[in-house]
């Protein structure tokens, strides 16, 4: 029976012809043969927290909500197996059991991790690649229905383009990750200038393990953020006024509860180019936006990986995020500031509203060409494609 | 120590003024409701955003600690919706204990400063 179904933040709905949930790989396996037979989509949801149409079908929507496993293979080499099912949240209490967590994580939790991985998702710190860099092995279901496995150790290749992969690799059912032991966190919050806080930025991105900054835009002041080991003797920040301070295990001190929901748009740019992109954002949001826009802007750091389509590929990277109440008109607000990160060489964050399309985007990853091959082996019908994931990617 | 004022309030006249000059965080234009609770008992509000040409917003809800005041930037509020800037508004101001409500407008639009201070209208009951 055809049932409605709502991301998050409320901006994506749409009737797939079924929404399914099966118990297990193999059937996973042949509910995708015979999707593939009838010449149906068949996407993969995890939380819903995205808000780009990534999973939007008129075919089947498959959640693994019954996919949830959790091994620990061997402390000692940090490595475990999860199941496509498992959010992060889950994964964070479980392997804090094992003594084991993630070396970085984003604003929020509730995601799933393959849906974090296959986004793209990414905390703050120089020194710290996105989520997908802790996979290095994988289970799933091709688009012919085949189960595969594939491993750094034989196939790097196979790992680089699956780590953010937007669903259309396969259906990922088990995700063997390199973790980290557990490790607990000083989380600071400071109050300071704007003009403070860009000049210093640099200096404090080098000096802590995160750092990040809200910008408010109806004030002009900005939130700082830092995350450093429990274990390191903490130090002031001159240019800043200490708010508060938790300490606690890196799964429970780095992740926020947001309730209030939102839209929101992210673009990736190169790290040296991060500061003059955010000046003429702030810029453009002073003179034309904030009449309406109250919400604050969200600048961090992520380090450079070889993943395919992964917005921090091949170079050191800042993020910088617009936000806006799910209520309120949002599209005008970031069209309108969407061409200055581009101007930039920004890439857009995968799951969050963007206007990009593959003639765009191409020219922005070196090895986009690599990583449709690698689709063509794995899904040669499309059964995993949509018409705005064609689009996206330039399939025809 | 006694609970003075109203558990009912509105302010009629709300519009915070676009444009600012000067450097900010203390020259924003703004309107700032100050809400004085004098009671043993922390007070929750809960406000309602009338507009001219739409539907009421709310709540937005507001705690203030027994015997203290707050000061609120309606600048800031953004849950569950920003406040738009340069638009006509009212305030409902609904608590559960009696309270003192005032709203103060800070207009840098010239930058010759200009402040208003307008106690809320009471609402007996």
């Amino acid at each position: 029976m055809t049932r409605k179904w709502s991301n998050w933040s409320g901006s994506l709905r749409f009737a797939p012809h079924q929404l399914l949930a099966p118990k297990g790989e193999e059937e996973l396996a042949h509910l995708v043969r015979r999707a593939a037979e009838e010449g149906q989509s068949v996407r993969v949801v995890g939380s819903g927290h995205s808000s780009s149409p990534l999973v939007e079908t008129h075919g089947t929507l498959v959640s693994l909500e019954h996919l949830r496993r959790i091994e620990v293979h061997d402390v000692e080499s940090c490595e475990v197996t999860i199941g496509g099912g498992v959010t992060l949240d889950q994964a964070g209490r479980a392997l804090l059991a094992q003594g084991l967590a993630f070396s970085n994580l984003g604003d929020i939790d509730s995601q799933t991790v393959a849906g974090a991985i296959g986004t793209g998702t990414h905390g703050t710190g120089l020194q710290l690649p996105t989520i997908a860099a802790h996979l290095v092995g994988a289970r799933l279901v091709a688009g012919t229905g085949e189960i595969l496995e594939v491993g750094i150790e034989d196939d790097p290749e196979g790992i680089q383009a699956l780590r953010v992969s937007l669903g259309v690799l396969g259906i990922i059912t088990a995700l063997r990750l390199r973790l980290v032991p557990a490790f607990q966190l000083r989380k600071r919050q400071w109050c300071t200038g704007v003009e403070e806080c860009v000049l210093h930025f640099d200096e404090l991105a080098r000096a802590h393990r995160h750092v990040d900054f809200y910008w408010y835009p109806r004030s002009d002041e900005v939130k700082l953020r830092t995350m450093d080991s429990a274990d390191e003797t903490p130090s002031d920040i001159p240019i800043a006024r200490l708010l508060d301070e938790q300490i606690g295990w890196s799964s429970q001190v780095i992740p926020n509860v947001r309730e209030l929901r939102f839209e929101e748009m992210e673009y990736a740019v190169p790290l040296e180019r991060g500061l003059a992109c955010f000046a003429e954002v702030r810029d453009r949001i002073k003179a034309r936006w904030r009449h309406l826009v109250g919400w604050r802007v969200l600048y961090r750091t992520v380090a450079p990986d070889d993943t395919y389509l992964s917005m921090s590929s091949g170079r050191p990277t800042a993020t910088i995020s617009l936000h806006q109440n799910n209520t309120l008109p949002f599209w005008p607000f970031f069209r309108d500031v969407e061409p200055l990160f581009c101007a930039h060489d920004g890439r857009p964050h995968w799951g969050k509203q963007h206007t990009l399309r593959a003639p765009e985007l191409r020219p922005l990853y070196p090895m986009w060409d690599r990583f449709l091959d690698v689709r063509q082996r794995i899904d040669p019908a499309g059964v995993f494609l949509t018409p705005y994931l064609c689009n996206l990617l330039g399939i025809a | 120590m006694k609970a003075i004022g109203h558990t009912t309030w509105v302010v009629p006249d709300g519009r915070i003024p676009r444009q600012s000059t000067g450097p900010e965080p203390e020259f924003t234009s703004r309107d700032e409701l100050f809400v004085l609770n004098t009671g043993d008992a922390e007070a929750h509000l809960a406000l309602t955003i009338f507009y001219a040409d739409r539907d009421p917003i709310g709540p937005y809800e507001l705690t203030v600690a027994a015997r203290r005041v707050r000061r609120v930037r309606c600048n800031d509020l953004i849950d569950p919706e920003a406040m738009p800037l340069g638009v006509d508004y009212g305030v409902l101001a609904e608590s559960n204990v009696p309270v003192v409500v005032h709203l103060t407008r800070v207009d840098t639009s010239q930058p010759a400063l200009a402040m208003l201070g307008v106690t809320a209208v009471p609402v007996a009951g």
